[in-house]
């Protein structure tokens, strides 16, 4: 029995406090748990009962990285249920801030959580032997970054300045004015930037499809907000519909909550935003896009680094822009009057990370309802599906000792904001004979379901179909083949609430005739993938109940044409029949 | 390694982080910073981080689970002197709304529902005080880069800055803000720890109060003076309360005893 467990013991270089953990059987990865250790704050409810302008003083707290993102959010949100409309040059105002944040915080995280692990330095400050002149410069554009922050929203970290209706007090014109000079110098080293992330040797693995949602900015530009939510497939829905996308539910290995779109984990953030949005950046973004931009993009999440450079130069294009305008609008605009009344508002807002919703209810004048969304909550799913698959594919190289680091690269690569609700990287290995009690404990909760699979013709890969027509000789266990199920399905039949169990050769690995049983869902995410899983997906189009399905699997010695099932597989196939009649 | 330098730890327990991104933020002193300390751990900024004996140990956040506590002993342990850095670490943060058990339970299984929690159990929002012995206290939310850089310097040279017995109306006069108060606006100037710069004020915005309490304050003044300029007691209760923490407790103590 090998039983091994490694672990990191802190996950660094990561916004707060959590962890990643891979359970692995034999050759196969059964389980990946992210976990926030971070403490529940209890933001969603501490808010409630205050007047609105508290909760835009309160909320942005979650975040120090994103504070200006959720001040944004928030602002939105309450302006929208107080009905509030704020003049240009507020939007501008506000818009200068948020540059400020994502220069600060993607600066931040490509140059100094990110670069140390593609040039191999513990941190940034070591790499600064050798790349002296980067970790100089980025310092030098995170502090500008900062000083935007700082000039708009009063200080560096929880600025009060922005406030519903308006600001307290805007910025000079020779702040304004300092701020496109020092925009304009740093345009070098922005192209730099662009070209060393983009160009940098990202590793092909993991990469996977998956759905990118962020803000539709509208009028066909890029841009960091929005009223209707865009997802990389097409769709579109507006702001208060934003839970037909969140679905908000609670693991109990974190205290932050998770987020699935139609029963498929999504991805959000700097790389979201450019598959979705990316064809609308215009000027050298735009041609850095055009230049850059490849499929791999799509599929591959270590991008992130890639995509968060293109956007600071685009921040770098803007700050000019939206300079300019705020000069030409020569009086600063007083704070908008408005009176607190009943009212519901939701405001999304592209926080650096990603995707941002909050959503207050407003009644007697306090806030009655808040729900609050963030990117790491709607990421957590598909952190963990992706080291899964990196995970697998580094076992099956036979690269272990690889795991962990990637498992933090691709954790890193997510910007994953921990504040936003991670120390750790661990590896856990479970005993392979433990398919006798996991199958034990499967029948305790009720009769499963056993589904034979597999080709009658094709020596052992018959395995599960005579294993089934055996059982199905006996009365007491309830079994099916793949073609039985399809007229319980037409029948009416209800297998709703029933586990599944697939019995079937599956190559994991290992020796012949050795046994495992692992979720389905894990078997369909693995390289090893058993392509007959995916017709009979159709059956089980639920996600809860794909998540109730499971593989029994055989290691076949064999699979070519032929009837003959070998002897290791067929010893094997007894202890099956043995366990599930017992 | 022994090389005379002191030997520092930055932690984060429950809070936005904000703290330890504002050590970050001092960009131009980040390397001297560097260099002129041992820094063992500080997981936001590195990854070879080692737990050992330290000299002094900067701590941020408010202890939430049964996990925190444990860490928050041992760093204790291994520390000289200990810094609460922040308002989450002095008095428990925003999160330390809840000061009342069942309040507080009541709250969580709002949030959370009947999920059982598999990592680590959770409890009440508290400042790290309410755990172990504390040396020195950096208030804010988030801290001030100043009053850091202040604490740093005379801490490398073995000494520790007054503690300011200021409220943030007397920087605020140095600023020449016209008052807010006398506006009407709901200011917590008068009863709260100076070391902003008055910066909300500076911006015509009021003072939410996000020093925490001076302990020094005229509590039951302004108290009056808010009432008698027309806002609720609930209103002037919310708003003391919001970034006072725990520490509120103390504070409505006071109010009621100088009431007397």
């Amino acid at each position: 029995m090998k039983t091994k467990r490694i672990r990191v013991d802190h996950l660094a270089r990561v916004e707060g406090n959590g962890g990643i953990a891979a359970t692995i059987d034999g050759k196969v990865v059964t389980d990946v748990k992210f976990s926030i250790y971070e403490g529940p704050r209890l933001i969603e409810r501490l808010t409630v009962g205050r007047t609105p302008e508290e909760d835009v003083s309160i909320a942005p707290r979650i975040c120090a990285i994103c504070t200006l993102s959720h001040k944004n959010a928030v602002l939105r949100a309450m302006e929208s249920a107080l009905s509030v409309k704020v003049p240009p040059k507020v939007v501008l105002a506000r818009e200068l801030m948020h540059m400020g944040e994502m220069i600060e915080s993607h600066s931040l995280h490509v140059y100094y959580l990110a670069l140390p692990d593609y040039v191999g330095f513990p941190n940034a400050i070591a790499m600064a032997s050798k790349y002296d002149l980067e970790v100089k410069i980025a310092l030098e554009m995170k502090e500008f970054a900062n000083h935007i922050m700082k000039v708009m929203s009063g200080r560096f970290i929880h600025g009060e300045n922005p406030v519903i209706g308006g600001f307290g007090k805007y910025p000079s014109r020779n702040e304004l004015l300092f701020i496109k000079s020092r925009a304009i110098q740093f345009m070098p080293f922005v192209l730099k930037t662009v070209n060393l992330f983009c160009g940098l040797d990202y590793p092909d693995n993991p990469e996977d499809d998956t759905l990118y949602a962020c803000c539709e900015p509208g009028n066909d530009k890029y841009g960091f907000w929005g009223d209707e939510i865009l997802l990389s497939n097409g769709e579109k829905f507006g702001r208060d519909d934003y839970k037909k996308l969140t679905n908000e539910f609670i693991v109990p290995h974190s205290y932050a909550k998770r987020s699935r779109y139609q029963g498929e984990p999504y991805s959000v953030g700097a790389l979201a935003r450019v598959n979705n949005l990316g064809d609308r950046l215009e000027n050298k973004a735009g041609e850095m896009y055009k230049k850059y931009f490849n499929d791999r993009w799509k599929r591959n999440p270590l991008f992130h680094n890639a995509a968060q450079a293109v956007e600071i130069l685009y921040c770098f294009e803007r700050i000019p822009v939206l300079v300019d305008k705020m000069l030409q609008i020569s009086e600063d605009p007083p704070i908008v009057d408005y009176s607190v009344k009943d009212g519901k508002g939701t405001g999304l807002v592209e926080a650096p990370r990603g995707l941002l919703i909050h959503h207050y209810d407003i009644a007697d004048g306090l806030v009655s309802h808040v729900d609050i969304v963030t990117p790491t909550a709607q990421n957590s799913e598909d952190i963990e599906r992706y080291c899964h698959i990196a995970v697998q594919s580094l076992l099956d190289q036979g690269q272990e000792d690889k795991i962990r680091d990637r498992m933090e690269l691709v954790v890193r690569a997510f910007d994953p904001c921990i504040s936003c609700s991670a120390h750790m990287a661990e590896i856990r290995k479970a005993p392979e004979a433990d398919w006798q009690k996991k199958l034990a404990a499967i029948k305790e909760k009720g009769a499963p379901l056993y589904v034979g699979v597999g080709s009658p013709d094709r020596t052992d890969d018959a395995a599960g179909i005579e294993l089934a027509l055996d059982l199905k000789k006996l009365e007491s266990v309830d079994v099916a083949l793949e073609s039985d199920l399809m007229e319980r399905k037409d029948s009416d039949q209800r297998v709703d609430n029933q586990t599944f169990i697939f019995l079937d050769a599956l190559d994991f690995k290992e020796e012949p005739g050795k046994i495992t049983l692992l979720p389905l869902h894990y078997v369909l995410n693995n390289s090893i993938l058993s392509h007959r899983f995916q017709p009979l997906l159709a059956l089980i189009t639920d996600h809860k109940q794909l998540r109730n399905a499971y593989v029994l699997g055989i290691q076949p010695e064999r699979i070519t044409e032929g009837k003959k099932i070998s002897a290791s597989v067929r010893s094997a196939m007894a202890k099956i029949r043995d366990q599930i009649t017992n | 390694m022994d090389n005379g330098k002191l030997k520092i730890g930055i932690y984060e327990l429950t809070g936005c982080a904000g703290d330890a991104l504002l050590i970050l933020d001092c960009e131009k002193e980040l390397i001297d910073i560097f260099k002129a300390v041992d820094i063992q751990s500080f997981l936001m900024a590195k990854s070879d981080n080692i737990d050992g004996e330290l000299d002094v140990a900067l701590v941020e956040g408010s202890v939430t689970t049964e996990r925190e506590i444990e860490e928050l002993k041992d760093i204790r342990e291994r520390s000289k002197f200990v810094v609460a850095i922040g308002l989450c670490a002095t008095a428990g943060g925003i999160q330390a709304r809840f000061t009342d058990p069942e309040d507080w339970e009541e709250n969580f299984k709002k949030v959370y529902g009947k999920t059982e929690m598999t990592h680590t159990k959770a409890v009440q929002s508290k400042p790290i005080d309410a755990y172990i012995p504390v040396d020195y206290y950096l208030p804010g939310c988030p801290i001030s880069k100043e009053q850091f850089l202040n604490f740093f310097n005379r801490a490398v040279k073995g000494s520790l800055p007054e503690k300011s017995q200021n409220p943030v109306c007397v920087t605020c006069k140095y600023n020449e803000n016209d008052c807010l108060l006398k506006r009407g606006q709901l200011c917590l100037g008068p009863v709260t720890a100076d070391g902003c710069g008055s910066v909300c004020i500076n911006h015509n915005i009021p003072c939410f109060g996000c020093w925490g309490p001076l302990d020094v304050a005229n509590y039951t003044s302004e108290f009056y003076l808010l009432q008698d300029m027309g806002y609720s007691i609930d209103d002037i209760k919310n708003r003391m309360a919001n970034y006072s923490g725990t520490k509120i407790k103390d504070f409505f103590a006071k109010i009621k005893k100088e009431a007397k």
